[in-house]
């Protein structure tokens, strides 16, 4: 933010600002969150106050130091009337009113009733058609000038009837009185007292009357909505993927199996991951004689036998390498040629392109159940088909060939080429529809140049739409591999229940497949969290190649 | 502001509609794992205390709530467990039920009970595979219920079959029988052959129930109705089997042989006899009577293309949707004599379960004779309990019309009971094992590598 907008006030800080009573209360509100954060920090870990032991006791604590830290940072700001102490202190009350409030809810065991909300919602839907029969009077009533106002009234009391009896067939009549119940409940009124006491603190802060006290600049009022704004999806992002990466990442270096006690194990499990052995065998002699105890085969070139302590792992990073190498092309460059097609001007084109997008936006179990009946080796359409067709070929007199039945699912060889055809399939599409967006940004011009020169189309579409494509084929081969290193859902309902994820000799085994396996089947969560690790670094380094291969061809005036 | 005012009603509404809800009351289950290990051994005294407290506490505070979860095969499964919890709510007094439908085997019932057990929100009770029961005992996540056992007057361990009942009792501690409890079996299910008899009469082999009735139904008899339908046709094959560890165990177990050895502390897969099982199943898969092995039989045989497939009681719903006529026959007898596998999961109770009496009162009402007659009439389970009024009144659901044969299965077939490895690591034993099986019937890995190696391999999953 630059520093040289005006104030939203013209008035002058004085030396030793007059404190207003409601700034008074903030400040005070401020140290006893600091004072309530330190007692609750010193509790927890005395052992005085809640039972939190272990990654609980550290998150809570280093929760209640942040919050300390920052209404202590915060205090001499208010009372200097500095807007930094506003900034700082509306962030604070604004977040602990979310989460003391999520909290209340969560000890009121509110959360846990959302299925019932869902299965009274199912129950009694058809109330809500009474507020959409009030909307469409409410609408209408234009059309009518001369009673407008009447019909717009029982259009709007209609609305309101209707939302009533939804909110009554829904249960708040029984909901509210359990809901004050519980909310009278020791722990669930004080959390409900902390979330209001900091939402009406939020609110002096914000009121106009605060601006003027801290001469806020209209910049520095931006910033404090900016973060509010984004608030919510600080919030889940910070929920649901920021605390999960970093407690993975602490749980990856101990045994834990999700059930017990959690043991600090150092980095045993990234030891036993990157554990590998090399022996050539004797004749006669076997790979789990040769190798040292706890090793097992991965692979074996000749007589030489590459023994891992976690074979699997070895394993499964081969196949996902292979399937990215013959994968992502797939997905890649057949999309290329499909966008090139549907960007031209022939009626009906846009029904192709949401022919072709449908893949992407079915439901990926639902389509994978269909293609684990069309690879059926014995009744699948796939094998029909080549059926028929060999028979179609043999129609030519001379011929005699017999048509090849792979066994699909069933196969080592073709187990892995199964994903890989239907990854590209479930694939195109999608990356189709972004090349075409890409190549809608192309100028037109560029073309029209082309055709005076006499450019055929494949050269337009080599020395034109593929340089000026480069930016979208790199998000698009990046977001591919991506999803494709990660891939699980397929093997997983391809090959299951008949066969474990990992296919017929471990064929489809990929990494997240493995920790998969670890994580809920053998109750290595430790362990399953150290593979989810190792495989993020790996995609990490990946997308930086990608990203670093792109800087360098936009520096070089190619992107 | 009047819409605004109004969508902030709403969502008021929709927040304490919330509330409404029983399974959301404030009798939460929260102990943390480390906890419940360190509650686990409940002395009688213990038991007494709670059972006590509980009572009381049922009394002074009214209804408690009981969460429980299992895993239906199927919808119309989800849908009778639903209507079980709804009579049983009449029945049991001071508790309120609460039914969780908790997903299939394919839809992450087990993902999802590790995740609430790891967050202390698990439900009360809960059904686990018997596979399982070493892990879950072990770590102390679920309840030694003994205690609550000996107390009820109509319990009785006799009443169900007695090798679940072996695993049940099994203490983790010694890997040997305890004085403990760790649940009751919801069911239990054995293997059978599903026959597509219009094949089979077509092909002009022999009735294979004929031939089980007449005492020559072995592995020979069984090759050659195999072959004969084979020879229908490329697209028909006479055998179809699932590629998981229970139907390449029975060909082992068939021949004397098995997985571990007697004293279930070391590999017995390179025994003679568990070698000419494999041999066996290797050369019958050679004769190319089989549908490609690890290839989804159960589709192909509800096409018609399949003459006898293997699979347990669950499959039975599935099949009565197939337009020829079907039927079911005992397992053909191998050299080591009849064999087959009990197979079976239980009801257990949450260690950190604040109301263990009324985990236990539910868990011995839905092991019932009663209960179990209403899962059983849609045809996936038989009822884990021996009693002949359950047993007489399976066989009325029918087709197929020989449900004999499941309960021959159990009878006659020796079962091995479906066992968790109470010293060692069953699931990495068991992927191991299926990796070398696979070797062995693809042609990739000879019988006497297979032999040289395997249990080198696999001893080193045995604790110690």
């Amino acid at each position: 933010m630059t520093q040289s907008a005006p104030p939203i006030t013209q008035q002058p800080a004085t030396a030793s600002p007059r404190q207003p009573g409601w700034l008074i209360a903030v400040i005070i509100w401020q140290a006893i969150i600091a004072i309530g954060a330190i007692a609750l920090g010193i509790g927890m870990v005395t052992g005085a106050v809640f039972d939190f032991r272990g990654v609980g006791l550290v998150v809570v604590t280093v929760l209640a130091a942040l919050t300390a830290a920052a209404a202590i940072y915060a205090i001499p700001y208010l009372i200097a009337h500095t807007n930094r102490g506003r900034s700082a202190a509306t962030l604070l009350e604004y977040t602990l009113l979310v989460l003391t409030a999520i909290a209340a809810l969560q000890v009121m065991g509110l959360f846990r009733g959302i299925d019932a909300v869902a299965a009274n919602f199912r129950d009694s839907w058809y109330w809500a058609l009474i507020i959409i029969v009030g909307w469409v009077i409410y609408s209408q009533a234009e059309r009518f000038k001369s009673a407008e106002s009447t019909i717009k009234l029982v259009g709007r009391w209609t609305m309101v009837a209707g939302a009533a009896i939804l909110a009554i067939a829904l249960g708040i009549i029984p909901g509210t009185v359990e809901f004050l119940r519980r909310l009278i409940e020791p722990d669930a009124l004080l959390l409900a007292a902390i979330a209001a006491v900091c939402g009406v603190a939020f609110w002096l802060l914000r009121r106009h009357d605060a601006a003027e006290v801290f001469e806020t600049t209209v910049d520095e009022a931006e910033t404090v909505d900016g973060y509010l704004f984004v608030s919510p999806n600080v919030f889940g992002f910070l929920a649901f993927f920021g605390f999960p990466l970093v407690f993975s990442l602490f749980v990856s270096f101990t045994d834990w199996d999700g059930l017990t006690a959690i043991t600090w194990v150092g980095a045993e499990n990234y030891i036993k991951i990157f554990s590998i052995q090399f022996v050539s065998l004797d004749v006669g002699e076997s790979a789990s004689q040769a190798l040292s105890a706890g090793y097992f085969q991965a692979f074996r070139f000749g007589d030489v036998v590459m023994g891992a302590r976690d074979p699997a792992f070895w394993i499964g990073f081969r196949n996902i390498l292979f399937f990215g190498f013959v994968a992502i092309p797939l997905a890649t460059f057949p999309a290329l040629f499909l966008a090139a097609l549907l960007n031209s001007k022939i009626p009906g084109m846009k029904v192709f392109r949401a022919l072709y997008f449908i893949p992407y936006v079915a439901g990926l179990l639902g389509v994978l159940l269909i293609w684990k009946q069309l690879y059926n080796a014995s009744i699948g359409f796939i094998n029909y088909g080549i059926l028929r067709f060999f028979d179609l070929i043999n129609l030519i007199p001379g011929l005699n060939l017999t048509a090849p039945q792979p066994e699909w699912l069933s196969d080592p060889k073709f187990a892995m080429w199964s994903i890989i055809i239907f990854f590209a399939w479930f694939m195109t599409g999608y990356n189709a529809v972004l090349f075409v967006a890409g190549m809608q940004g192309i100028p037109g011009s560029l073309y029209e140049a082309a055709d005076i020169d006499g450019a055929s189309w494949w050269k337009k579409f080599r020395n034109i739409t593929v340089p000026l494509l480069r930016p979208t084929t790199f998000f698009v081969v990046a977001t591919t591999t991506i999803l494709g290193l990660q891939v699980f859902t397929e093997p997983f309902i391809l090959m299951g229940p008949q066969l474990p994820p990992s296919g017929p000799d471990n064929s489809t085994l990929t990494p997240v497949v493995q920790l998969y396996q670890e994580g809920f089947q053998r109750f290595n969560q430790g362990y399953a969290s150290a593979l989810a690790w190792v495989l993020f670094i790996f995609i990490f380094g990946v997308t930086l190649i990608y990203f670093w291969r792109q800087r360098r061809a936009e520096a070089e005036g190619m992107g | 502001m009047t819409r605004r005012l109004l969508v902030v009603l709403f969502v008021f509404a929709l927040v304490v509609a919330a509330c409404s809800s029983d399974d959301s009351t404030d009798e939460e289950t929260t102990t943390t794992a480390a906890a419940a290990a360190g509650e686990e051994t409940t002395t009688t005294e213990a038991m007494a205390e709670e059972t006590t407290t509980t009572s009381g506490g049922d009394e002074a505070a009214g209804a408690v709530t009981i969460r429980w979860r299992t895993r239906p095969d199927n919808d119309q499964e989800a849908g009778v467990y639903a209507s079980i919890s709804d009579d049983l709510q009449g029945q049991l007094t001071d508790v309120t039920l609460t039914y969780e439908a908790g997903g299939t085997e394919t839809e992450g019932y087990q993902q999802a009970l590790l995740t609430q057990l790891a967050a202390g929100e698990a439900p009360d009770v809960f059904w686990i595979p018997g596979a399982d029961i070493a892990e879950f005992a072990s770590k102390g996540v679920i309840l030694d219920l003994a205690p609550y056992a000996a107390a009820d007057p109509d319990f009785s361990v006799d009443d169900f079959y007695p090798g679940p009942m072996a695993q049940l009792t099994t203490d983790p501690a010694t890997g040997q029988p305890g004085d403990v409890l760790w649940g009751l079996p919801r069911d239990v299910s054995t293997f059978g052959l599903y026959l597509n008899l219009d094949l089979i009469n077509e092909a002009g082999a022999p009735d294979p129930r004929e031939l089980a009735e007449a005492g020559t139904w072995d592995w020979a008899a069984f090759t050659d109705v195999a072959t004969a339908v084979s020879d229908l046709g490329a697209e028909v094959s006479g055998y179809g089997q699932s590629s998981w560890w229970g139907p390449v165990g029975w060909w082992l177990y068939s021949a004397g042989g098995g997985f571990f050895n007697d004293a279930v502390d070391a590999c017995g897969l390179d025994t003679p006899e568990s070698i000419a099982g494999l041999t066996a199943f290797r050369d019958f898969y050679a004769t190319g009577a089989g549908l490609t092995y690890g290839e989804d039989p159960e589709p192909v045989f509800k096409a018609g293309n399949v003459g006898m497939f293997q699979n347990g009681r669950w499959a039975t719903p599935g099949i009565r949707e197939v337009d020829f006529n079907w039927d079911v026959v005992k397992l053909p007898e191998g050299p080591g004599g009849p064999s087959n596998w009990q197979f079976w999961g239980a009801y257990v109770v949450n260690a950190g379960t604040e109301n263990p009496q009324a985990a236990w009162d539910l868990v011995a009402a839905l092991t019932s004779a009663e209960v179990q007659a209403q899962v059983s009439e849609l045809g996936a389970n038989i009822p884990s309990r021996v009693s002949q009024d359950a047993l007489d009144a399976f066989l009325t659901f029918s087709p197929p019309e020989n449900n004999q044969a499941f309960l021959d299965g159990l009878s006659e077939g020796n079962p091995v009971t479906e066992a968790p490895l109470w010293n060692g690591d069953w699931p990495s034993y068991r992927d191991a094992m299926n990796t070398a099986v696979n070797a062995v019937v693809t042609g990739d890995q000879t019988i006497e590598d297979y032999q040289a190696n395997i249990c080198t391999e696999l001893n080193q999953y045995f604790d110690g």
